[in-house]
């Protein structure tokens, strides 16, 4: 705490400070500070096995597997949105008949205000 | 239902992202626990490139992007008010 120019009384408020608002910010968590939270822990997960900080010795086909676990879950991410999208472009509900239809009432619409004097 | 031209590329698409799942899939989580002497292992790269190629892939997507932001707004400058 010498570091940062401060006496030991004013650390001992900035700690209770830090809890209190600790406190307040997990009783009213928002979905961002939930989603900061879940991929920081998922991070510091896949950091110790890659980089065996704990000296854990995992088999080596399980180290393998898991370093290059983020690229794959964002490829994975990927793929689900192509596919998502490629399914739905191809499945849309067309209305040929209400489609044609609205060309019809358009194209009545532009002869009409033409007629009134409406320059298109 | 969709017809013609958006039908092709909507289940193009589809195909296309089933297939490349596929193929990652098998690359990053099955080789492992494949004897390194099966002949499977000769059709995949080594497994640094599992990493490398969607890494350049994801730049020269940013690339793509990139230019086209750049494009069009060059295209969409006026002389003196940008309304």
């Amino acid at each position: 705490m010498m570091l940062l120019g401060i006496s030991r009384h004013q650390s001992g408020f900035f700690n209770y400070n830090f809890a209190l608002h600790l406190c307040t910010v997990f009783s009213t968590m928002t979905k961002l500070l939930e989603w900061l939270l879940g991929a920081s822990l998922i991070g510091m997960a896949w950091g110790l096995v890659t980089f065996d900080l704990l000296d854990l010795q995992l088999p080596p086909q399980y180290r393998e597997l898991v370093w290059p676990m983020p690229v794959y879950l964002l490829v994975v991410f990927g793929c689900y949105s192509l596919a998502t999208v490629g399914y739905r472009v191809a499945t849309f509900n067309d209305c040929e008949d209400a489609a044609k239809e609205l060309q019809a009432q358009i194209k009545e619409a532009k002869e009409d205000l033409k007629k009134k004097g409406l320059k298109m | 239902m969709a017809t013609g031209a958006d039908q092709a590329v909507g289940f193009g698409l589809l195909g296309f992202s089933l297939s490349l799942f596929t193929y990652y899939t098998i690359w990053v989580i099955v080789l492992p626990f494949v004897d390194s002497d099966h002949v499977i292992h000769s059709y995949f790269l080594p497994r640094e490139y599992s990493v490398i190629l969607p890494g350049v892939a994801a730049l020269i997507l940013l690339l793509f992007v990139g230019t086209f932001i750049g494009v069009v707004t060059w295209k969409n400058r006026k002389p003196k008010k940008v309304d």
